[in-house]
C-alpha cells in the first residue's frame, strides 16, 4: 500500500475545512465525506506535484464557503449538541458553587447563566468560523478566540451586579438537593469532556479548586493560603496548557 | 470574463458526460476535465457540484478500495441524471448554435485581432 503524508499546508486546510463546516452546523457524517473525499484528492494531487492552489482555487475561504452552501444546516444534530453544551458549561458553574457550600440560585442568576451559555457558545462558534477560513497569524486567532471569552465574562459580571440589586425570587437547595445535583453536574462535564475529546473543562476545575481545598486543611495563615493555591492553580493550568501544545505540535 | 465564470453552468453538463461515459472518481473527472483543456478551473471546482448533483438525485456514488489504497468515491449517473445530460445537450447545442451564428455574422471581416476568430468554427 502506496503511503503519501499531507503537507503541513493542504493538511491544515483539511482541518480549517472540518473546523469551518463544524461550526456551521453541517452533519458530521457529511463533513467526514467531504472533508475525506477531498483529502484523497491532494494527497493524489500532491504525489503528481501539483500545488494546494490548483485544487482549492486562490481563496480557500471563498472555497469553503461554496462547499458549505451545498450542504444543509443540520438542525437535530444542533438540538442534540447545544443543549449538551449548555448544560455542561451550567455545571461547571454549579460545580465551583458547590465547593462554597449548599446551592442557592435566584431566577434571574439561572436565566442569566442559560443566557450566558448560549452566548458564550454563540461566540466559539463565530470565531471558530473566522479563524477557520480567514488565513490569520497564531497571535491573531488567539486574540480572535479571546474575544467571545471576554464578552461572556463581562456579561457574567453585569449579571452578579444585577442580581445583587434586583431581587428575584430564590431556590435553595439543602446539603442533599446539593449534592445530588452536584453529582448530575459532574457527570455532564465528564461526559462533554469524553465527547469533546478534552479534558481542558475538568483541568481547570481541579486546577481551581483542588489547591484551595487542600491547603485549607494546612496551617498557613489565610493570606499565605490564597497566594500558594493562586500560584499553584496557575502553574497547574500552564502545564496542561503546555502539555497539550506539545502533544500537537507532536503530531505534525 | 475568466474561464471559470463562463463556465457556470455548464460544468455541470460536462461532468455530467464524463460520468456517462465512464464511472470515476473526482480526482479522475478533474484530470479528464484538464485534458479538454479547462486548466484554467480549479480541481476543488467539481465538489460542490457534485454534492448538489448527488442531492437533486442525477449521480449516485459508491466507496470503492482503489489499487494505491484509500478508498475512492466512484460516482455513476442516475437514469435522471441520463435525462438531465439529454436535456443539457439539447440547450447546449441550441446555444452554441446561436452563439456561433452572432460570431459569425457579427465579427466576421471586421477585424477582430484578438485571435478568438481562430477558434469559430465555420458551418
Amino acid at each position: 500500500m502506496e503511503q503519501h503524508l499531507l503537507s503541513d499546508q493542504s493538511r491544515k486546510f483539511i482541518d480549517d475545512l472540518r473546523l469551518y463546516l463544524f461550526s456551521s452546523g453541517k452533519n458530521d457524517h457529511e463533513i467526514n465525506e467531504i472533508a475525506e473525499e477531498l483529502e484523497m484528492h491532494l494527497i493524489e494531487a500532491e504525489m503528481h506535484g501539483k500545488s494546494i492552489e490548483k485544487i482549492v482555487g486562490s481563496s480557500p475561504k471563498e472555497y469553503m464557503i461554496n462547499i458549505s452552501n451545498e450542504m444543509k444546516t443540520d438542525y437535530r444534530q444542533w438540538a442534540k449538541y447545544v443543549p449538551l453544551i449548555v448544560i455542561s458549561a451550567m455545571s461547571f458553574l454549579i460545580l465551583e458553587d458547590l465547593l462554597q457550600g449548599t446551592l442557592s440560585y435566584s431566577i434571574l442568576e439561572i436565566m442569566g447563566t442559560v443566557l450566558f451559555s448560549l452566548m458564550f457558545m454563540g461566540g466559539v462558534f463565530i470565531a471558530f468560523r473566522y479563524v477557520a477560513s480567514n488565513q490569520v497569524s497564531r497571535l491573531k486567532e488567539f486574540l480572535i478566540m479571546l474575544l467571545p471569552i471576554m464578552i461572556s465574562m463581562i456579561f457574567f459580571v453585569v449579571l452578579i451586579v444585577v442580581d445583587s440589586i434586583y431581587k428575584t425570587p430564590v431556590i435553595d437547595f439543602n446539603w442533599f438537593g446539593s449534592i445530588v445535583i452536584g453529582l448530575i453536574a459532574l457527570s455532564f462535564v465528564v461526559l462533554f469532556s469524553i465527547w469533546a475529546k478534552t479534558a481542558v473543562m475538568l483541568v481547570i476545575l481541579i486546577a481551581l479548586h483542588l489547591p484551595a481545598f487542600i491547603l485549607s486543611f494546612t496551617s498557613f495563615g489565610e493570606v499565605p493560603q490564597l497566594i500558594i493555591g493562586m500560584v499553584i492553580t496557575y502553574i497547574l493550568i500552564g502545564l496542561y496548557l503546555f502539555w497539550e501544545l506539545k502533544k500537537l505540535k507532536g503530531k505534525k | 470574463m475568466s474561464q471559470t465564470q463562463m463556465l457556470k453552468g455548464i460544468l455541470d453538463g460536462c461532468l455530467l458526460a464524463i460520468i456517462q461515459g465512464k464511472e470515476c472518481y473526482g480526482y479522475e473527472m478533474a484530470e479528464r476535465l484538464s485534458e479538454y483543456g479547462f486548466d484554467a478551473v480549479s480541481e476543488g471546482t467539481i465538489y460542490p457540484l457534485l454534492m448538489r448533483m448527488q442531492r437533486e438525485g442525477l449521480v449516485t456514488s459508491v466507496r470503492k478500495d482503489s489499487t494505491a489504497g484509500p478508498k475512492r468515491k466512484y460516482y455513476s449517473l442516475t437514469e435522471k441524471g441520463n435525462q438531465e445530460l439529454k436535456d443539457f445537450l439539447t440547450r447546449w447545442n441550441q446555444l452554441e448554435k446561436s452563439v456561433n451564428s452572432i460570431i459569425k455574422q457579427e465579427t466576421e471581416g471586421k477585424g477582430v485581432e484578438n485571435g478568438t476568430t481562430s477558434t469559430i468554427r465555420s458551418e
